[in-house]
């Protein structure tokens, strides 16, 4: 055909026997991108969790399940569940689980604590969801956005703030005192870990809820209404069936997440109150190393089980609707006042107060906390402290410049990391293929798995070295650090991006192919400038996932100076609260700034 | 395939010009389905060749796997006579344009023509400004390069992506239901200037529609899909007036099939063996619910009394009180066109559609020319349980 009448319309010379070596390349280009990400995976995550877990069933050389074996059996972390696994009578072992003295073990409790954070969670998300799906008033797309901000804010500096606003000397008692309330005393108790928990994860139940509650289809409830159903039998017959898939979302995320929390327990609760996570953090520091190990893969599996259970739940229930016409939004302040239009605001009002003190109480206090001083008077002591340490302290001790610097920098590696590797695995995961549910789940393992497990990894394999090939390969910690927290991060830019190349139009791409577009040529020129916003959300997240990620660090940290801002405050915490307060207002500071500036920098380079 | 009255000149393009692309038994699987089956198929260079058929029917199917979106589970495409097998759709020269017209909603409308240039030099040594112009020009656009897709109408943006799918200066050309986002009287001054275009430029061009009014006006030949397979490739007249099977007469417009037994064929001269040859039209008398209608039968095999026969007659054939094949009937709906009306007519409980220009109602007699009925001699889409 390349020899046909066209007249002016000749054949544009590219052909496929007509290719360059660029192009070649460029085609190659995903390829090498994969293959890149999958060894980053094996190196910084496969590898070092394998030789963890492999520790757990090999003593003294022999491989053994004993070590399982006698953690299920020790009521220390079963509670009464270890006699079951023990061999008693069931029916013994119910009666005293019924009974009020029972005791729950360290799994049980932690199963516990998550199960009371999830239901807080969803008791505090749900309204927030009303409000923003349902009704209209100015900043609701702000306070939308918002929802977001908890997730990435550090823990430690949530705990710092917990403990200014809950803590003897807190705000809370200062505004029960100057009621003449009598004081309470919230810090290491359930409740703190509770609200803490609540703090983090019910603005995620929200935005799950409110995303589905906005896909209801007007429609559908109009119909319903025409068919003859109240306002309320139409809820319930036609919105509450397509929330609860999403509520259960909410909770099912929120349950892994606060069971396998960490910073928070540790913070707050203290070894006395301790979770699976925070009791595996102590076995490692006590160089239990099989124990630890033991019990991360029983958390694992848990975590793991019901997340699957989970997902098979959502596959069975998830309706997809496009192009749906949202139901309309009532305004906050209605014109008329009825009964029925006076009492869910009412509602919303209380709500209001309660999400006051648990969302924003905790930032003010700590930023109240970091400029008063002893006697309750204004003052700079706590920076002034810093400044100090930062002067004189010794060689031992923690000080504040390293801490940022070391943060910025492992930040900005681990956002260098994180961000190719989630967009290729974004890209990898949005294309059809078989097998792609497995590599979408190898590729989003790193969410299941405790930080303290990788960082243990990392610590025992790549830190203090591993032969390969009869060569000695020792990483230094600082990297190590960087590779932790590119590996925590970059299911966030995958989670970010993926949506936004799922939702492209396939003819774009395939317009783009058809033109002359190799694969990757495509992503560059079409997919990429299109979901650039998401592209830049990403980085963000990558960068605050680093900046606050604790869990890894604290372990790998063992090098003086390679601590970062959560460290810092971690070891300030545990002597005076004003030091740690100002060191979390530094933390906040220096990631809004952060995020100003990826903010620019995305939109400099907006289109490629 | 092609076997059914296809005259050399109502192609539009010579029946001996090189094949462009060929489909040489080509089946795609999705699991158990099979999307396109053992398809065989040949686009002639500077064809305007269309797929039409109803959703499903495995025609858009089809022109991704010409396109290379797709591959095939087996069999084999060819453009010019070369396996494209492996190819990926980047290295085929082709041009194509979706319905949604899939313009890069980050670039300017100039920008979108222009992107095929990145990876083709402008054909007939232009700049690639130039070339973007000459092809902005082509489609009656010529000052909108600077313009953000997103300002355009759907008709203006289905023009740039044929600017765009062209610029390169493909060797074929891809247009997937390019007009069904847009609207009836759009619709048909688009397709006059697609068809325009593609005679100017004599481009190879494959149409995937499923309005078969669309496909008899701008096609040199019509593939009429079903299940995944073609069940006639002709000329438009041919396909409208000797559809091969019962599917084709009832797809392509409005359309009167009738299944009988023959009962007489007294007049087919049977010791004078095939009636084409001796140019004596030959007609049959086929019992149809009780009536007995005569057809001519110019198939290549004599239909013998005791045979099933299946034919077709258009509405427009069917006259009032006219022709040698009569019938009597109620008139049950009518629906005024403005041109004509349709009458529905209610025949011993079967429908009949007729076109006239004068109001009916109650009782009338039908009736129309053995020639002007056609009979389906393929078996295809016909059981005998049909019958």
């Amino acid at each position: 055909m390349s020899d046909g009448p066209h007249g002016p319309h000749g054949r544009g010379g590219r052909g496929r026997i007509r290719r360059s070596l660029r192009d070649r390349l460029e085609g190659r280009l995903l390829t090498l991108l994969a293959v890149a990400t999958s060894a980053a995976l094996v190196v910084a995550f496969y590898y070092p969790v394998g030789t963890v877990l492999v520790e757990a069933v090999r003593v003294d050389g022999a491989v053994t399940l004993g070590v399982f074996a006698e953690i299920l059996r020790d009521p220390f972390y079963f509670g009464e569940l270890a006699r079951l696994f023990a061999g008693e009578s069931p029916i013994a072992v119910a009666r005293d689980l019924a009974s009020p003295d029972r005791r729950l073990g360290i799994v049980g409790f932690t199963a516990y604590q998550a199960a009371l954070s999830t239901a807080a969670s969803v008791a505090l998300g749900l309204p927030a969801a009303y409000l923003l799906a349902r009704f209209e008033f100015p900043g609701r797309r702000t306070l939308r956005s918002l929802t977001i901000v908890p997730f990435v804010l550090p823990s430690i500096m949530v705990a710092v703030g917990f403990v200014a606003t809950f803590g003897r000397n807190g705000t809370l008692n200062a505004v029960l005192g100057a009621l003449g309330l009598p004081p309470v005393d919230l810090l290491f108790t359930l409740e703190a870990i509770v609200i803490a928990h609540a703090f983090y994860n019910a603005p995620l139940v929200a935005r799950v809820t409110t995303a589905a509650w906005e896909s209801v289809d007007a429609r559908a409830v109009e119909t319903a209404r025409s068919l003859g159903a109240g306002p309320l039998r139409a809820f319930y017959d036609v919105v509450a069936p397509q929330l609860y898939p999403a509520v259960l979302t909410g909770a099912a995320l929120t349950f892994v997440f606060t069971f396998g929390t960490f910073p928070i327990v540790l913070a707050l609760g203290g070894f006395q109150l301790a979770t699976i996570e925070v009791f595996i953090y102590r076995l490692v520091r006590d160089l239990s190393y099989a124990e630890a190990a033991a019990l991360a893969i029983i958390e694992l599996v848990i975590s793991l089980g019901v997340l699957l259970a989970y997902l098979r739940y959502e596959a069975r229930n998830t309706v997809r609707s496009r192009g749906a016409r949202p139901l309309p939004r009532k305004p906050l302040f209605p014109a008329a006042s009825t009964a029925r239009q006076i009492l869910p605001r009412v509602g919303l009002a209380a709500y209001f107060v309660v999400a006051g003190v648990i969302f924003l109480a905790p930032i003010a206090s700590m930023i109240l906390a970091s400029v008063t001083g002893a006697d309750g008077a204004l003052t700079l002591e706590h920076y002034r402290f810093l400044l100090d340490r930062q002067q004189t302290g010794a060689a031992f001790q923690v000080r504040p410049w390293p801490a940022i610097r070391n943060s910025l920098l492992f930040a900005t590696g681990a956002t260098l990391f994180a961000l190719p590797m989630g967009v290729v695995v974004a890209v990898l995961t949005t294309r059809r293929y078989r097998g792609r549910k497995l590599v979408d789940a190898a590729a989003m393992a790193p969410l299941a798995v405790s930080g303290i497990v990788v960082g243990l990894g990392l610590l025992r394999g790549l830190v203090f070295g591993i032969e390969v090939a009869g060569w000695r390969v020792t990483v230094a910690g600082s990297v190590a650090i960087v590779l932790a927290h590119a590996i925590a991060g970059y299911p966030f830019v995958v989670r970010t991006v993926a949506p936004g190349l799922e939702g492209l139009d396939r003819s774009l791409i395939e317009s783009a192919r058809a033109l002359g577009a190799s694969r990757a040529r495509v992503i560059r020129d079409v997919e990429l400038p299109l979901v650039w916003p998401a592209v830049v959300a990403g980085a963000a997240f990558a960068f605050a996932i680093s900046i606050g990620e604790f869990t890894a660090t604290v372990v790998l940290a063992t090098s003086a100076d390679a601590y970062t801002m959560p460290v810092a405050i971690e070891r300030f915490i545990g002597r005076r609260l004003g030091p740690a307060t100002a060191m979390g207002v530094v933390l906040l500071v220096v990631t809004g700034l952060s995020f100003v500036v990826i903010e620019r920098l995305g939109g400099e380079h907006r289109g490629l | 395939m092609n076997t059914v009255g296809s005259d050399s000149t109502d192609g539009g393009v010579p029946t001996d010009a090189p094949v462009a692309v060929e489909l040489d038994g080509v089946s795609k699987r999705y699991g158990e389905t099979a999307a396109v089956d053992d398809v065989s198929l040949r686009v002639r260079e500077g064809e305007f060749f269309t797929l039409v058929g109803p959703s499903g029917c495995g025609k858009t199917t089809t022109l991704r796997l010409i396109a290379g979106f797709e591959e095939p589970t087996t069999g084999t495409i060819r453009f010019s006579g070369e396996s494209v097998a492996g190819v990926p759709p980047e290295d085929r020269d082709v041009g194509v344009v979706f319905q949604n017209y899939a313009l890069f909603p980050h670039m300017s409308v100039g920008e979108n023509v222009a992107y095929g240039l990145n990876f083709a030099d402008p054909p007939g040594g232009v700049t690639r400004d130039e070339r973007v112009a000459e092809l902005l020009e082509l489609v009656d656009l010529p000052d909108a390069a600077d313009r953000d897709p997103e300002s355009l109408s759907g008709g203006q943006q289905q023009r740039v992506a044929m600017a765009r799918a062209l610029a390169p200066g493909p060797d074929l050309l891809l247009l997937d239901e390019p007009m069904s986002a847009l609207d009836a009287q759009l619709r048909e001054r688009l397709r006059v200037q697609v068809r325009r275009i593609q005679s100017e430029l004599g481009i190879t061009t494959v149409y995937v529609t499923h309005d078969q009014e669309e496909a008899l006006a701008i096609s040199d030949r019509v593939a009429v899909m079903r299940d995944g397979a073609p069940e006639q490739v002709a000329p438009p007249r041919t396909v409208y007036r000797e559809p091969a099977t019962r599917f084709v007469a009832e797809f392509v417009g409005d359309n009167n099939v009738f299944a009988g037994r023959v009962v007489d064929a007294a007049e087919s001269g049977a010791a004078g063996g095939n009636a084409d040859g001796d140019g004596t039209p030959r007609t049959v008398g086929v019992d149809v619910g009780g009536e007995t209608l005569r057809v001519e039968a110019g198939g290549a095999t004599a239909p013998a009394v005791g045979d099933r026969l299946v034919f077709c007659v258009r509405p427009e054939a069917l006259r009032i009180d006219g022709g040698e094949s009569r019938l009597r009937a109620t008139v049950a709906s009518a629906e005024f066109l403005g041109e004509t009306t349709r009458v529905t007519l209610d025949w011993g409980g079967r429908d009949l559609l007729v076109r006239t220009r004068d109001p009916l109602s109650g009782e009338v007699v039908v009736g129309f020319d053995p020639a002007d009925a056609h009979v389906i001699d393929d078996r295809r889409g016909v059981t005998n349980d049909d019958l």
